[in-house]
């Protein structure tokens, strides 16, 4: 019971920072659609966003998937 | 049967889901082609978000099923939408390269990246992404993006013709041998390579320990990178050639595959987005779809029959192909290379290249879903099956050995059932041996379990490493297996995946009805040594059953036992344990409890009614017991009488705190546990 809630909390705490980012993205979408026209050394702004982005919903997504106990085969020998 | 029943009812009702998402999606097909701008950007809408969505999610799936570079669905499904070519390819490049890296630097740390290798190809690997992304946008600027959505369709039919046919090829190859052990062997061309001397142009690298000229690996790296910048793929190219041209063993070449993916990744991420080409909103969406999907495709492989990856592998390769030939007509005629086709014949050829994208989606989606249901349910069911046995065997040896201590029907004490825990490191070695020990001594039912700590989200571009690491895992059990069995007991083994390594070890213990855990100690010094192993130290907080932890050097013979009370219902759980371990192993239990020296006059009288009352217990138990009330800090009183009587196994209670609780008011457990030279088992009820 202490360990699901452990775990529900870390998963819930990452779906919600990566829902605030998808968020912004959302509110901000027309200054970075501007950003990405002009190009340049813009693209800093792009790849901080693509790895931030990428660290927090990817660990979202594999702490959902093993809250859900969606995990590789245990290999019985 | 009735589980044949149940995955075809599952298979019908997927189907009838995805005959649903056709209907839907048919009627909207061309309602999707987005307004796009000047730029190539357009006005992202709802149904856009939820399309980019979906295609993300089947697309990750697909890709984590396959391993290496399966994205290629992302960018014809984002051309489908109007998206230009050129964005397309630099938002499927710019969603992937992130996870490279992390799972790179995973791989790094085991040890399965040749960097020099990895560094040699990336650098030109990068020359090919700046050449294909310059070409790129060439065409794009001179023929417009009719030219340039042509030029991709062409090297998309190319490469799935060929990808994709042998891909099926395999699997059916693969589905009549029934998938052999795939044992690395150093084909023909590699060995042919390594024969070539090129003065000034060889390199010795790890991987193959041969010397290659770096003439052979630019056209590789180049090439790797050219596809990469011209349809977002590259792994096809670059890993299969660095197994086959340049013998380099599988999974080496998947991990340093990573390094050369991210290489690409960034780079062409970079260029498209200094050029102003990349659209970093449809990059994000698609990596909110593929995150989730890649990792599901990345743990299903591990429930799948190899020829079934590369059957859906072959399939959906196919069905893009026949997507992005069905566009040719269209660009062509646009670009007035061909007689103009009617409005109606433009209708029906894009009506039908959607339709086969659907097609590759849902079929994607429909045979994975489909295989790892059914490969679940096949594992379910044999475990089930073997938990079954192992419980009617247990039962036998129960009636067998009655009336011993072991069918007893209080589980304080129990020590029937061991499962250690062994990580392949020098400290686990010691609670191996300690564990066959124990289970000699109590004629208990081993287990031993290894944790692969798997993070899909780091494993999905490259999914045989997980293969390999259970190969590796699997061969460390077999040997203890084998130790175990040489010492007269019966063993089993197992290798859970995780993220936490406490809760798989948790787990494997609540299913095994384990009832001590062993596990090593690492030989920690100062803080650390206070702190012990954080799983360690989250295993006894969570797990219900005692813990046995076996210190470097540790040897649990039966010279004496010390139990520790404080009159707590722990205490007096870890007196019933003691004795229990005494009458194992016929030792003297020394008994003791601590009264802090500012509390001395108040405790000591309570502490003699505590120690008389456990004492009275162990002496009905047949226990020969040595009373001592110590003073002073209790777990640096416990450890000084500890290594003074030459005590060889320590038994504390514990209290089970986690979390703050812990952190704020700490716990005499963990310090004994941390400090101690000989064995300690936490006794829990």
């Amino acid at each position: 019971m202490e360990k699901n809630t452990g775990a529900m909390i870390q998963t819930v705490s990452l779906g919600l920072f990566s829902l605030v980012l998808y968020f912004l993205l959302y509110y901000f979408n027309e200054p970075i659609l501007d950003l990405s026209k002009q190009g340049g050394w813009y693209f800093i702004v792009f790849i901080a966003i693509a790895f931030l982005f990428s660290l927090v919903h990817g660990a979202f997504a594999s702490h959902f998937w093993d809250f859900l106990g969606v995990k590789a085969k245990s290999v019985k020998g | 049967m009735i589980i044949r029943y149940r995955t075809n009812k599952l298979f019908v009702i997927i189907g009838l889901c995805l005959l649903l998402f056709f209907e839907g999606s048919s009627a909207q097909a061309l309602e999707l082609t987005a307004q796009v701008d000047s730029g190539g950007f357009f006005d992202l809408q709802l149904e856009h978000v939820l399309f980019l969505l979906i295609v993300g999610f089947i697309g990750g799936l697909v890709s984590g099923f396959m391993g290496s570079d399966g994205t290629f669905l992302l960018t014809p499904a984002m051309m489908s939408m109007g998206v230009p070519a050129i964005t397309a390819v630099a938002s499927n490049m710019c969603h992937k390269f992130p996870r490279a890296l992390v799972g790179f630097l995973k791989r790094t740390k085991s040890g399965q990246v040749d960097i020099k290798l990895g560094l040699v190809m990336g650098i030109f690997a990068s020359a090919g992404v700046l050449y294909g992304a310059s070409v790129q946008t060439e065409i794009r600027q001179v023929f417009g993006d009719v030219a340039s959505n042509l030029y991709v369709s062409i090297a998309f039919i190319v490469l799935l013709l060929v990808v994709g046919g042998y891909a099926l090829y395999d699997a059916l190859k693969t589905y009549q041998l029934d998938s052999g052990t795939k044992k690395h062997h150093v084909t023909k061309l590699a060995r042919w390579v390594y024969s070539i001397n090129i003065p000034g142009t060889m390199m010795r690298f790890p991987s193959i320990d041969s010397k290659v000229s770096v003439l052979f690996i630019i056209p590789i790296g180049f090439f790797a990178g050219l596809l990469a910048a011209t349809i977002a793929v590259s792994g096809f190219i670059g890993i299969t050639a660095m197994i086959y041209v340049l013998g380099v063993p599988g999974l080496i070449a998947s991990a340093t595959g990573l390094l050369i993916v991210f290489i690409i990744g960034l780079g062409g991420t970079i260029i498209y987005a200094i050029d102003g080409f990349l659209d970093i909103r449809l990059a994000m969406i698609l990596l909110a779809g593929s995150a989730f999907g890649v990792q599901l495709g990345t743990v299903g492989t591990t429930y799948v029959k190899d020829f079934m990856i590369k059957f859906v592998m072959g399939a959906t390769m196919i069905l893009v192909l026949l997507n992005r030939a069905f566009k040719v007509p269209v660009y062509l005629s646009d670009m007035g290379k061909i007689e103009p086709l009617s409005e109606r014949a433009i209708a029906i050829l894009d009506y039908a290249s959607f339709v086969m994208l659907l097609l590759a989606l849902g079929i994607g989606l429909v045979l994975i879903i489909y295989a790892i249901i059914k490969g679940y349910i096949r594992y379910v069911t044999q475990r089930i099956l073997a938990e079954e046995q192992r419980v009617f065997q247990a039962i036998t040896v129960e009636e067998e050995l009655y009336p011993t201590i072991i069918t007893q029907l209080s589980p304080t004490g129990r020590f029937e059932r061991i499962l250690v825990v062994s990580d392949k490191s020098k400290s686990s070695a010691y609670a191996e041996r300690e564990a066959i020990k124990l289970a000699q001594r109590t004629d208990g039912i081993l287990s031993a379990m290894s944790v692969v700590v798997t993070n899909p989200e780091h494993e999905s571009l490259a999914r045989e490493l997980i293969e390999q690491e259970n190969r590796d895992v699997l061969t460390h059990l077999e040997t203890f297996k084998n130790k175990a069995i040489k010492a007269g007991i019966s063993c089993e083994t197992s290798v859970r995946h995780g993220i936490q390594v406490y809760q798989e070890i948790v787990n494997e213990a609540i299913k095994n009805q384990t009832d001590v855990i062993v596990m090593g100690r690492r030989g920690y010094t100062g803080l650390k040594r206070v702190m012990m192993g954080s799983n360690t130290a989250k295993v006894i907080g969570y797990a219900k059953c005692n813990i046995l932890i076996v210190p470097p050097m540790a040897l649990i013979e039966g010279r004496k036992i010390l139990v520790a009370v404080d009159g707590s219902r722990h205490g007096d759980i870890a007196a019933h344990a003691a004795a229990q371990m005494a009458k194992y192993f016929h030792a003297p239990v020394l008994l003791v409890s601590v009264v802090y020296s500012e509390m001395k006059k108040s405790r000591h009288a309570e502490t003699v009614e505590i120690i008389k009352r456990v004492e009275s217990f162990m002496n009905k138990e047949g226990v020969s017991v040595e009373v001592e009330i110590l003073g002073g800090k209790p777990a640096q009183a416990i450890i000084e009488v500890a290594n003074n009587k030459g005590v060889d196994l320590i038994v504390v209670g514990s209290h089970g705190r986690t979390g703050l609780d812990k952190m704020l008011m700490g716990s005499v457990s963990d310090r004994v546990i941390g400090h101690a030279e000989c064995a300690v088992l936490v006794a829990k009820g």
